[in-house]
Protein backbone atom coordinates (compact mmCIF):
# COMPACT_ATOMS: atom_id res chain seq x y z
CA UNK A 1 0.00 0.00 0.00
CA UNK A 2 2.76 2.36 1.03
CA UNK A 3 4.84 1.46 -2.00
CA UNK A 4 1.85 2.06 -4.26
CA UNK A 5 1.20 5.51 -2.85
CA UNK A 6 4.81 6.50 -3.28
CA UNK A 7 4.75 5.17 -6.82
CA UNK A 8 1.56 7.07 -7.52
CA UNK A 9 2.92 10.32 -6.10
CA UNK A 10 6.09 10.01 -8.11
CA UNK A 11 4.16 9.23 -11.26
CA UNK A 12 1.96 12.27 -10.79
CA UNK A 13 4.89 14.55 -10.06
CA UNK A 14 6.88 13.25 -13.00
CA UNK A 15 3.80 13.73 -15.11
CA UNK A 16 3.44 17.30 -13.91
CA UNK A 17 7.03 18.12 -14.75
CA UNK A 18 6.72 16.30 -18.05
CA UNK A 19 3.65 18.42 -18.72
CA UNK A 20 5.74 21.55 -18.39
CA UNK A 21 8.09 20.16 -20.98
CA UNK A 22 5.17 19.28 -23.24
CA UNK A 23 4.01 22.89 -22.94
CA UNK A 24 7.41 24.06 -24.19
CA UNK A 25 7.18 21.68 -27.10
CA UNK A 26 3.61 22.65 -28.00
CA UNK A 27 3.65 26.40 -27.67
CA UNK A 28 5.09 26.86 -31.15
CA UNK A 29 2.15 25.00 -32.63
CA UNK A 30 -0.25 26.83 -30.33
CA UNK A 31 0.89 29.94 -32.17
CA UNK A 32 1.11 28.62 -35.73
CA UNK A 33 -1.93 26.34 -35.64
CA UNK A 34 -3.94 27.88 -32.84
CA UNK A 35 -3.62 31.48 -33.93
CA UNK A 36 -2.52 31.53 -37.56
CA UNK A 37 -4.35 28.41 -38.77
CA UNK A 38 -1.16 27.05 -40.31
CA UNK A 39 -0.78 23.31 -39.86
CA UNK A 40 2.94 23.24 -39.26
CA UNK A 41 3.36 19.53 -38.88
CA UNK A 42 7.11 19.97 -39.27
CA UNK A 43 7.44 21.67 -35.89
CA UNK A 44 8.84 18.56 -34.14
CA UNK A 45 11.58 18.32 -36.76
CA UNK A 46 12.67 21.84 -35.91
CA UNK A 47 12.58 21.00 -32.24
CA UNK A 48 15.01 18.18 -33.04
CA UNK A 49 17.10 20.69 -34.95
CA UNK A 50 17.13 22.78 -31.81
CA UNK A 51 18.23 19.74 -29.83
CA UNK A 52 21.15 19.16 -32.14
CA UNK A 53 22.11 22.82 -32.05
CA UNK A 54 22.15 22.58 -28.27
CA UNK A 55 24.22 19.41 -28.57
CA UNK A 56 26.79 21.10 -30.80
CA UNK A 57 26.99 24.08 -28.48
CA UNK A 58 27.50 21.75 -25.57
CA UNK A 59 29.91 19.21 -27.01
CA UNK A 60 31.97 21.44 -29.29
CA UNK A 61 31.93 24.73 -27.39
CA UNK A 62 31.24 23.45 -23.93
CA UNK A 63 28.39 25.85 -23.27
CA UNK A 64 25.18 25.10 -21.47
CA UNK A 65 22.57 23.61 -23.87
CA UNK A 66 19.91 26.16 -22.97
CA UNK A 67 22.37 28.97 -23.53
CA UNK A 68 23.24 27.46 -26.91
CA UNK A 69 19.56 27.47 -27.83
CA UNK A 70 19.21 31.11 -26.74
CA UNK A 71 22.14 32.04 -28.94
CA UNK A 72 20.50 30.22 -31.84
CA UNK A 73 17.15 32.00 -31.27
CA UNK A 74 17.60 34.75 -33.87
CA UNK A 75 18.57 32.20 -36.53
CA UNK A 76 15.47 30.14 -35.81
CA UNK A 77 13.33 33.27 -35.87
CA UNK A 78 14.64 34.26 -39.29
CA UNK A 79 14.20 30.72 -40.53
CA UNK A 80 10.58 30.84 -39.42
CA UNK A 81 10.00 34.11 -41.21
CA UNK A 82 11.53 32.69 -44.38
CA UNK A 83 9.42 29.54 -44.12
CA UNK A 84 6.25 31.60 -43.74
CA UNK A 85 7.15 33.75 -46.71
CA UNK A 86 7.50 30.66 -48.90
CA UNK A 87 4.26 29.21 -47.52
CA UNK A 88 2.44 32.48 -48.11
CA UNK A 89 3.63 33.02 -51.65
CA UNK A 90 3.12 29.41 -52.68
CA UNK A 91 -0.11 28.55 -50.91
CA UNK A 92 -1.86 31.05 -48.70
CA UNK A 93 -2.08 33.75 -51.29
CA UNK A 94 -3.93 31.42 -53.62
CA UNK A 95 -6.09 30.00 -50.86
CA UNK A 96 -4.50 26.61 -51.48
CA UNK A 97 -3.30 26.15 -47.99
CA UNK A 98 -5.35 23.36 -46.52
CA UNK A 99 -4.08 20.37 -48.45
CA UNK A 100 -1.03 21.63 -50.28
CA UNK A 101 0.24 23.61 -47.33
CA UNK A 102 0.03 20.48 -45.21
CA UNK A 103 1.96 18.48 -47.82
CA UNK A 104 4.51 21.27 -47.90
CA UNK A 105 5.16 20.97 -44.18
CA UNK A 106 5.17 17.19 -44.34
CA UNK A 107 7.87 17.48 -46.96
CA UNK A 108 9.86 19.81 -44.75
CA UNK A 109 9.48 17.41 -41.86
CA UNK A 110 11.11 14.63 -43.83
CA UNK A 111 13.79 16.82 -45.33
CA UNK A 112 14.88 18.10 -41.93
CA UNK A 113 14.72 14.65 -40.36
CA UNK A 114 16.76 13.02 -43.11
CA UNK A 115 19.18 15.93 -43.08
CA UNK A 116 19.76 15.38 -39.38
CA UNK A 117 20.25 11.64 -39.94
CA UNK A 118 22.81 12.28 -42.64
CA UNK A 119 24.74 14.73 -40.50
CA UNK A 120 24.46 13.18 -37.07
CA UNK A 121 23.64 9.55 -37.70
CA UNK A 122 20.93 7.48 -36.07
CA UNK A 123 22.61 6.94 -32.72
CA UNK A 124 21.26 8.59 -29.63
CA UNK A 125 22.96 11.83 -28.62
CA UNK A 126 22.84 13.59 -25.30
CA UNK A 127 24.29 16.55 -23.48
CA UNK A 128 26.33 17.06 -20.34
CA UNK A 129 24.97 19.65 -17.96
CA UNK A 130 25.13 20.13 -14.21
CA UNK A 131 21.47 19.32 -13.99
CA UNK A 132 21.76 16.14 -16.02
CA UNK A 133 21.41 13.86 -13.06
CA UNK A 134 20.38 13.99 -9.48
CA UNK A 135 17.24 15.14 -7.75
CA UNK A 136 16.01 18.12 -5.86
CA UNK A 137 14.65 16.81 -2.59
CA UNK A 138 11.64 18.54 -1.11
CA UNK A 139 10.73 16.52 1.93
CA UNK A 140 9.63 13.12 0.68
CA UNK A 141 9.24 14.36 -2.90
CA UNK A 142 12.10 13.84 -5.30
CA UNK A 143 12.17 16.17 -8.30
CA UNK A 144 14.63 14.98 -10.92
CA UNK A 145 16.63 17.93 -12.22
CA UNK A 146 16.47 16.63 -15.74
CA UNK A 147 12.68 16.99 -15.58
CA UNK A 148 12.56 20.09 -13.42
CA UNK A 149 14.73 22.30 -15.62
CA UNK A 150 12.70 21.67 -18.80
CA UNK A 151 9.52 22.23 -16.77
CA UNK A 152 10.77 25.62 -15.60
CA UNK A 153 11.92 26.47 -19.10
CA UNK A 154 8.50 25.57 -20.47
CA UNK A 155 6.68 27.67 -17.90
CA UNK A 156 9.01 30.60 -18.55
CA UNK A 157 8.39 30.37 -22.30
CA UNK A 158 4.62 30.30 -21.89
CA UNK A 159 4.63 33.17 -19.42
CA UNK A 160 6.97 35.22 -21.59
CA UNK A 161 4.88 34.73 -24.71
CA UNK A 162 1.64 35.43 -22.89
CA UNK A 163 3.03 38.73 -21.64
CA UNK A 164 4.30 39.54 -25.11
CA UNK A 165 0.92 38.84 -26.70
CA UNK A 166 -1.09 40.86 -24.23
CA UNK A 167 1.17 43.80 -23.56
CA UNK A 168 2.94 44.65 -26.78
CA UNK A 169 1.53 46.19 -29.91
CA UNK A 170 2.67 43.39 -32.18
CA UNK A 171 1.33 40.87 -29.70
CA UNK A 172 -2.13 42.40 -29.87
CA UNK A 173 -1.90 42.56 -33.63
CA UNK A 174 -1.10 38.84 -33.68
CA UNK A 175 -4.20 38.13 -31.62
CA UNK A 176 -6.23 40.29 -33.98
CA UNK A 177 -4.90 38.83 -37.20
CA UNK A 178 -6.40 35.47 -36.30
CA UNK A 179 -9.80 37.08 -36.13
CA UNK A 180 -10.22 39.68 -38.84
CA UNK A 181 -7.57 40.38 -41.42
CA UNK A 182 -9.64 42.78 -43.48
CA UNK A 183 -10.21 45.03 -40.49
CA UNK A 184 -6.48 45.09 -39.87
CA UNK A 185 -5.80 46.12 -43.45
CA UNK A 186 -8.18 49.04 -42.94
CA UNK A 187 -6.08 50.05 -39.96
CA UNK A 188 -2.97 50.41 -42.10
CA UNK A 189 -1.55 47.20 -40.67
CA UNK A 190 -0.09 44.52 -42.91
CA UNK A 191 -1.52 41.13 -41.91
CA UNK A 192 1.13 39.26 -43.87
CA UNK A 193 3.92 40.99 -41.99
CA UNK A 194 2.23 40.27 -38.67
CA UNK A 195 1.79 36.60 -39.49
CA UNK A 196 5.40 36.39 -40.59
CA UNK A 197 6.57 37.70 -37.23
CA UNK A 198 4.29 35.29 -35.39
CA UNK A 199 5.53 32.33 -37.40
CA UNK A 200 9.11 33.40 -36.74
CA UNK A 201 8.32 33.36 -33.02
CA UNK A 202 6.82 29.91 -33.37
CA UNK A 203 10.09 28.63 -34.84
CA UNK A 204 12.11 30.40 -32.17
CA UNK A 205 10.27 28.43 -29.50
CA UNK A 206 11.42 25.25 -31.25
CA UNK A 207 15.03 26.13 -30.44
CA UNK A 208 14.35 26.33 -26.70
CA UNK A 209 12.05 23.31 -26.78
CA UNK A 210 14.85 21.38 -28.46
CA UNK A 211 17.24 22.24 -25.67
CA UNK A 212 14.64 21.08 -23.17
CA UNK A 213 14.19 17.82 -25.07
CA UNK A 214 17.83 16.87 -25.14
CA UNK A 215 18.04 17.54 -21.44
CA UNK A 216 15.15 15.24 -20.66
CA UNK A 217 16.22 12.35 -22.86
CA UNK A 218 18.86 11.38 -25.38
CA UNK A 219 17.63 12.23 -28.86
CA UNK A 220 17.88 10.82 -32.33
CA UNK A 221 16.32 12.34 -35.43
CA UNK A 222 13.20 10.22 -35.76
CA UNK A 223 11.78 10.78 -32.29
CA UNK A 224 10.17 13.93 -33.63
CA UNK A 225 7.43 11.74 -35.02
CA UNK A 226 6.37 10.65 -31.54
CA UNK A 227 5.65 14.26 -30.76
CA UNK A 228 3.40 15.10 -33.70
CA UNK A 229 0.47 13.32 -32.10
CA UNK A 230 1.22 14.72 -28.65
CA UNK A 231 1.57 18.30 -29.79
CA UNK A 232 -1.61 18.42 -31.79
CA UNK A 233 -3.51 16.52 -29.11
CA UNK A 234 -2.40 19.11 -26.57
CA UNK A 235 -3.32 22.06 -28.77
CA UNK A 236 -6.74 20.66 -29.59
CA UNK A 237 -7.45 19.58 -26.01
CA UNK A 238 -6.42 22.96 -24.65
CA UNK A 239 -8.44 24.88 -27.19
CA UNK A 240 -6.96 26.67 -30.16
CA UNK A 241 -5.88 30.18 -29.34
CA UNK A 242 -5.63 29.76 -25.58
CA UNK A 243 -2.23 29.50 -23.87
CA UNK A 244 -3.63 28.71 -20.40
CA UNK A 245 -5.73 25.97 -21.97
CA UNK A 246 -2.68 24.58 -23.70
CA UNK A 247 -0.75 24.46 -20.43
CA UNK A 248 -3.60 22.68 -18.66
CA UNK A 249 -3.81 20.21 -21.53
CA UNK A 250 -0.04 19.67 -21.53
CA UNK A 251 0.04 18.96 -17.81
CA UNK A 252 -3.01 16.71 -18.06
CA UNK A 253 -1.46 14.72 -20.86
CA UNK A 254 1.82 14.52 -18.99
CA UNK A 255 0.17 13.14 -15.88
CA UNK A 256 -2.04 10.66 -17.74
CA UNK A 257 0.91 9.43 -19.78
CA UNK A 258 3.03 9.11 -16.69
CA UNK A 259 0.37 7.14 -14.82
CA UNK A 260 -0.21 4.91 -17.83
CA UNK A 261 3.51 4.37 -18.18
CA UNK A 262 3.96 3.52 -14.51
CA UNK A 263 1.00 1.22 -14.06
CA UNK A 264 0.47 -0.27 -17.50
CA UNK A 265 3.86 -0.11 -19.12
CA UNK A 266 5.76 2.50 -21.13
CA UNK A 267 4.74 1.14 -24.51
CA UNK A 268 1.20 2.38 -23.89
CA UNK A 269 2.29 5.99 -23.58
CA UNK A 270 1.98 7.04 -27.25
CA UNK A 271 -1.54 5.65 -27.36
CA UNK A 272 -2.55 8.06 -24.64
CA UNK A 273 -2.01 11.11 -26.81
CA UNK A 274 -4.08 9.83 -29.69
CA UNK A 275 -6.71 8.50 -27.32
CA UNK A 276 -6.99 11.93 -25.75
CA UNK A 277 -7.21 13.53 -29.19
CA UNK A 278 -10.02 11.24 -30.28
CA UNK A 279 -11.88 11.75 -27.02
CA UNK A 280 -11.61 15.53 -27.24
CA UNK A 281 -12.81 15.66 -30.81
CA UNK A 282 -15.76 13.46 -29.95
CA UNK A 283 -16.84 15.10 -26.72
CA UNK A 284 -15.68 18.74 -26.75
CA UNK A 285 -14.04 19.75 -30.02
CA UNK A 286 -13.48 23.33 -28.95
CA UNK A 287 -11.14 22.13 -26.21
CA UNK A 288 -10.94 23.06 -22.54
CA UNK A 289 -10.58 26.81 -22.94
CA UNK A 290 -11.11 27.16 -26.65
CA UNK A 291 -12.81 30.17 -28.16
CA UNK B 1 -19.17 74.80 -62.06
CA UNK B 2 -18.01 78.21 -60.81
CA UNK B 3 -14.24 78.55 -60.72
CA UNK B 4 -14.33 79.85 -57.17
CA UNK B 5 -15.84 76.62 -55.79
CA UNK B 6 -13.38 74.85 -53.47
CA UNK B 7 -12.00 71.55 -54.72
CA UNK B 8 -13.92 68.65 -53.20
CA UNK B 9 -12.18 66.52 -50.59
CA UNK B 10 -13.05 63.27 -52.34
CA UNK B 11 -13.52 63.12 -56.07
CA UNK B 12 -14.47 59.87 -57.75
CA UNK B 13 -14.82 59.71 -61.53
CA UNK B 14 -15.43 56.88 -63.98
CA UNK B 15 -15.09 54.24 -61.24
CA UNK B 16 -15.73 50.64 -62.19
CA UNK B 17 -15.18 47.69 -59.88
CA UNK B 18 -16.38 44.19 -59.26
CA UNK B 19 -15.50 40.73 -58.02
CA UNK B 20 -13.62 38.75 -60.65
CA UNK B 21 -15.82 38.51 -63.70
CA UNK B 22 -18.82 40.10 -62.00
CA UNK B 23 -18.85 43.82 -62.70
CA UNK B 24 -20.75 45.59 -59.96
CA UNK B 25 -20.02 49.27 -60.46
CA UNK B 26 -20.09 51.00 -63.80
CA UNK B 27 -18.64 54.41 -64.35
CA UNK B 28 -19.56 55.86 -60.95
CA UNK B 29 -18.86 59.51 -60.15
CA UNK B 30 -19.36 61.30 -56.85
CA UNK B 31 -17.81 64.00 -54.72
CA UNK B 32 -17.68 64.78 -51.02
CA UNK B 33 -16.67 68.25 -49.88
CA UNK B 34 -14.65 69.00 -46.77
CA UNK B 35 -16.86 68.96 -43.68
CA UNK B 36 -19.83 67.71 -45.67
CA UNK B 37 -22.11 64.82 -44.80
CA UNK B 38 -23.15 62.86 -47.88
CA UNK B 39 -25.55 59.93 -47.85
CA UNK B 40 -25.26 57.07 -50.33
CA UNK B 41 -28.56 55.25 -50.62
CA UNK B 42 -29.77 52.44 -52.78
CA UNK B 43 -31.50 49.08 -52.80
CA UNK B 44 -29.71 45.88 -51.79
CA UNK B 45 -27.20 44.71 -54.33
CA UNK B 46 -26.78 48.16 -55.86
CA UNK B 47 -23.08 48.19 -55.09
CA UNK B 48 -22.83 50.61 -52.16
CA UNK B 49 -20.46 48.44 -50.10
CA UNK B 50 -18.49 47.64 -53.25
CA UNK B 51 -18.12 51.35 -53.88
CA UNK B 52 -16.69 52.00 -50.43
CA UNK B 53 -14.34 49.03 -50.76
CA UNK B 54 -13.14 50.24 -54.15
CA UNK B 55 -12.51 53.75 -52.83
CA UNK B 56 -10.62 52.55 -49.75
CA UNK B 57 -8.44 50.23 -51.81
CA UNK B 58 -9.70 46.85 -50.63
CA UNK B 59 -10.86 46.05 -54.17
CA UNK B 60 -9.09 46.67 -57.45
CA UNK B 61 -10.76 49.41 -59.49
CA UNK B 62 -10.52 51.34 -62.72
CA UNK B 63 -11.27 55.01 -62.88
CA UNK B 64 -10.05 57.96 -60.93
CA UNK B 65 -10.09 58.61 -57.20
CA UNK B 66 -8.67 61.85 -55.89
CA UNK B 67 -8.51 62.58 -52.17
CA UNK B 68 -7.38 65.90 -50.70
CA UNK B 69 -5.94 66.81 -54.06
CA UNK B 70 -3.88 63.64 -54.30
CA UNK B 71 -4.36 60.99 -56.94
CA UNK B 72 -4.98 57.70 -55.14
CA UNK B 73 -4.20 55.45 -58.10
CA UNK B 74 -2.65 52.20 -56.87
CA UNK B 75 -3.11 53.12 -53.21
CA UNK B 76 -3.94 50.22 -50.92
CA UNK B 77 -5.96 50.40 -47.71
CA UNK B 78 -2.91 51.38 -45.69
CA UNK B 79 -2.05 54.35 -47.88
CA UNK B 80 -5.68 55.45 -47.98
CA UNK B 81 -5.94 55.42 -44.20
CA UNK B 82 -2.71 57.32 -43.80
CA UNK B 83 -3.99 59.95 -46.23
CA UNK B 84 -6.96 60.60 -43.94
CA UNK B 85 -9.68 58.54 -45.61
CA UNK B 86 -11.02 55.94 -43.18
CA UNK B 87 -13.48 53.17 -43.99
CA UNK B 88 -15.57 51.64 -41.21
CA UNK B 89 -16.94 48.34 -42.50
CA UNK B 90 -20.44 47.04 -41.95
CA UNK B 91 -21.42 44.67 -39.18
CA UNK B 92 -19.69 46.35 -36.23
CA UNK B 93 -16.77 43.97 -36.48
CA UNK B 94 -14.36 44.60 -33.67
CA UNK B 95 -11.64 42.36 -32.22
CA UNK B 96 -13.79 40.55 -29.70
CA UNK B 97 -10.98 39.03 -27.67
CA UNK B 98 -9.22 42.33 -27.07
CA UNK B 99 -10.28 45.08 -24.69
CA UNK B 100 -11.93 48.26 -25.93
CA UNK B 101 -8.72 50.17 -25.31
CA UNK B 102 -6.61 47.60 -27.15
CA UNK B 103 -9.02 47.71 -30.08
CA UNK B 104 -8.47 51.44 -30.31
CA UNK B 105 -4.71 51.13 -29.92
CA UNK B 106 -4.67 48.67 -32.81
CA UNK B 107 -6.69 51.06 -34.94
CA UNK B 108 -3.76 53.44 -34.74
CA UNK B 109 -1.25 50.85 -35.93
CA UNK B 110 2.00 52.51 -36.81
CA UNK B 111 1.40 55.81 -35.08
CA UNK B 112 4.02 56.93 -32.52
CA UNK B 113 2.91 56.03 -29.01
CA UNK B 114 2.31 59.45 -27.36
CA UNK B 115 0.33 60.69 -30.35
CA UNK B 116 -1.59 57.42 -30.43
CA UNK B 117 -2.66 57.56 -26.78
CA UNK B 118 -3.82 61.13 -27.18
CA UNK B 119 -5.88 60.33 -30.26
CA UNK B 120 -7.36 57.25 -28.62
CA UNK B 121 -8.48 59.40 -25.70
CA UNK B 122 -10.04 61.89 -28.11
CA UNK B 123 -11.90 59.12 -29.86
CA UNK B 124 -13.15 57.79 -26.53
CA UNK B 125 -14.29 61.26 -25.50
CA UNK B 126 -16.72 61.11 -28.39
CA UNK B 127 -18.33 57.96 -27.03
CA UNK B 128 -18.52 58.23 -23.23
CA UNK B 129 -20.57 55.08 -23.07
CA UNK B 130 -17.73 52.89 -24.22
CA UNK B 131 -15.10 55.02 -22.51
CA UNK B 132 -16.53 53.70 -19.27
CA UNK B 133 -15.84 50.15 -20.51
CA UNK B 134 -12.35 50.71 -21.77
CA UNK B 135 -10.81 47.68 -20.10
CA UNK B 136 -13.63 45.27 -20.89
CA UNK B 137 -13.25 42.78 -23.70
CA UNK B 138 -15.09 43.88 -26.80
CA UNK B 139 -17.17 40.71 -26.81
CA UNK B 140 -18.99 41.94 -23.67
CA UNK B 141 -20.28 45.07 -25.41
CA UNK B 142 -23.78 45.27 -26.82
CA UNK B 143 -24.29 45.56 -30.58
CA UNK B 144 -24.73 49.31 -30.41
CA UNK B 145 -21.65 49.73 -28.26
CA UNK B 146 -19.63 47.58 -30.65
CA UNK B 147 -20.78 49.81 -33.49
CA UNK B 148 -19.68 52.87 -31.56
CA UNK B 149 -16.34 51.16 -30.92
CA UNK B 150 -15.99 50.47 -34.64
CA UNK B 151 -16.63 54.15 -35.41
CA UNK B 152 -14.26 55.18 -32.62
CA UNK B 153 -11.61 52.97 -34.22
CA UNK B 154 -12.08 54.99 -37.37
CA UNK B 155 -11.66 58.21 -35.43
CA UNK B 156 -8.29 57.31 -33.95
CA UNK B 157 -6.67 58.34 -37.20
CA UNK B 158 -8.31 61.77 -37.10
CA UNK B 159 -9.72 61.24 -40.60
CA UNK B 160 -10.64 64.04 -42.92
CA UNK B 161 -13.34 61.82 -44.38
CA UNK B 162 -15.01 58.94 -42.61
CA UNK B 163 -16.87 56.37 -44.70
CA UNK B 164 -19.50 54.50 -42.69
CA UNK B 165 -21.03 51.35 -44.12
CA UNK B 166 -24.53 50.79 -42.72
CA UNK B 167 -23.79 51.74 -39.12
CA UNK B 168 -27.42 51.06 -38.25
CA UNK B 169 -27.37 47.43 -39.36
CA UNK B 170 -28.62 45.11 -36.64
CA UNK B 171 -29.26 47.87 -34.12
CA UNK B 172 -32.46 48.86 -32.37
CA UNK B 173 -33.94 52.27 -33.25
CA UNK B 174 -32.72 53.91 -30.04
CA UNK B 175 -29.16 52.81 -30.70
CA UNK B 176 -29.37 53.85 -34.33
CA UNK B 177 -30.31 57.36 -33.21
CA UNK B 178 -27.39 57.41 -30.82
CA UNK B 179 -24.89 56.33 -33.44
CA UNK B 180 -26.24 58.82 -35.97
CA UNK B 181 -26.19 61.59 -33.36
CA UNK B 182 -22.52 60.85 -32.77
CA UNK B 183 -22.03 61.08 -36.51
CA UNK B 184 -23.65 64.53 -36.59
CA UNK B 185 -21.37 65.70 -33.76
CA UNK B 186 -18.41 64.45 -35.78
CA UNK B 187 -19.56 66.38 -38.79
CA UNK B 188 -19.93 69.51 -36.68
CA UNK B 189 -16.38 69.02 -35.49
CA UNK B 190 -15.21 69.17 -39.10
CA UNK B 191 -14.96 65.57 -40.29
CA UNK B 192 -16.57 64.87 -43.65
CA UNK B 193 -18.82 61.83 -43.72
CA UNK B 194 -19.88 59.46 -46.49
CA UNK B 195 -22.74 57.45 -45.06
CA UNK B 196 -24.09 54.31 -46.68
CA UNK B 197 -27.47 53.54 -45.20
CA UNK B 198 -30.69 51.63 -45.62
CA UNK B 199 -32.71 53.86 -43.31
CA UNK B 200 -33.59 56.59 -45.77
CA UNK B 201 -35.28 59.15 -43.50
CA UNK B 202 -32.65 59.04 -40.80
CA UNK B 203 -29.84 59.22 -43.33
CA UNK B 204 -31.40 62.21 -45.09
CA UNK B 205 -31.96 63.98 -41.77
CA UNK B 206 -28.26 63.69 -40.93
CA UNK B 207 -26.81 64.62 -44.33
CA UNK B 208 -26.28 67.63 -46.58
CA UNK B 209 -26.41 65.83 -49.91
CA UNK B 210 -27.52 62.46 -51.17
CA UNK B 211 -26.60 60.09 -54.00
CA UNK B 212 -28.72 57.13 -54.99
CA UNK B 213 -26.99 54.08 -56.43
CA UNK B 214 -28.94 51.45 -58.33
CA UNK B 215 -27.60 48.49 -60.32
CA UNK B 216 -24.11 49.85 -60.23
CA UNK B 217 -24.68 53.42 -61.39
CA UNK B 218 -25.55 56.72 -59.78
CA UNK B 219 -29.16 57.45 -60.62
CA UNK B 220 -29.87 60.46 -58.43
CA UNK B 221 -27.90 63.28 -56.95
CA UNK B 222 -29.45 66.03 -54.87
CA UNK B 223 -29.20 68.26 -51.81
CA UNK B 224 -31.25 66.93 -48.92
CA UNK B 225 -33.20 70.15 -48.59
CA UNK B 226 -34.59 69.87 -52.11
CA UNK B 227 -38.31 69.43 -52.57
CA UNK B 228 -39.95 66.15 -53.49
CA UNK B 229 -36.89 64.12 -52.56
CA UNK B 230 -38.69 61.02 -51.22
CA UNK B 231 -40.63 60.66 -54.45
CA UNK B 232 -37.58 61.05 -56.60
CA UNK B 233 -35.75 58.49 -54.48
CA UNK B 234 -38.61 56.07 -54.91
CA UNK B 235 -38.36 56.44 -58.65
CA UNK B 236 -34.63 55.93 -58.50
CA UNK B 237 -34.94 52.79 -56.41
CA UNK B 238 -37.68 51.13 -58.35
CA UNK B 239 -36.35 51.42 -61.83
CA UNK B 240 -37.49 54.65 -63.32
CA UNK B 241 -33.98 55.91 -63.85
CA UNK B 242 -33.46 59.64 -63.90
CA UNK B 243 -30.23 59.68 -65.84
CA UNK B 244 -28.80 56.24 -66.68
CA UNK B 245 -30.30 53.94 -69.34
CA UNK B 246 -31.11 50.35 -68.43
CA UNK B 247 -27.90 48.32 -68.12
CA UNK B 248 -26.96 46.54 -71.34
Amino acid sequence: MDVSLGLLTNAVISGLLLGGFYAAVSIGVAISFGMLDIVNIAHPAFILLGSYVAFIGNSVFGIDPILAAVIALPAFYLLGMAAYQVYYVAFERRDDQSLRGLSFFFGILFIVEVGLILIFGVDYTSVQAWYGGGNLSLGFIELPWRLLVPFLLGMAMVAGLQVFLSRTFIGRAIQAVAQDQQALRLMAANPTRIKRIAFGLSFATAALAGAAMIIIQPVEPSIGREYIGRIFAICVLGGLGSFPGMVIAAVTLGIVESLTSTFFGPSWAPAVAFGVLLLTLAVRPSGILGR
Amino acid sequence: MPTSAPEPLLEVAGLSAGYGKIVVLRDVALTVGAGEAVALLGPNGAGKTTLLRAVSGLLPRTGQVKFAGRDMAGAGPGDTVRAGLVHVVEGHRVFTQLSVFDNLLLAGYGLPRPELTRQVEEALAFFPEIAAKRNDRAVTLSGGQQQMLAVAQGLVRRPKLLMLDEPSAGLSPVLVDRVLAAMVRLREAGTAILLVEQLIEKALAASDRVYALARGSIVLQARTDEADLPNRLEHAYFGQDVSAPLAS
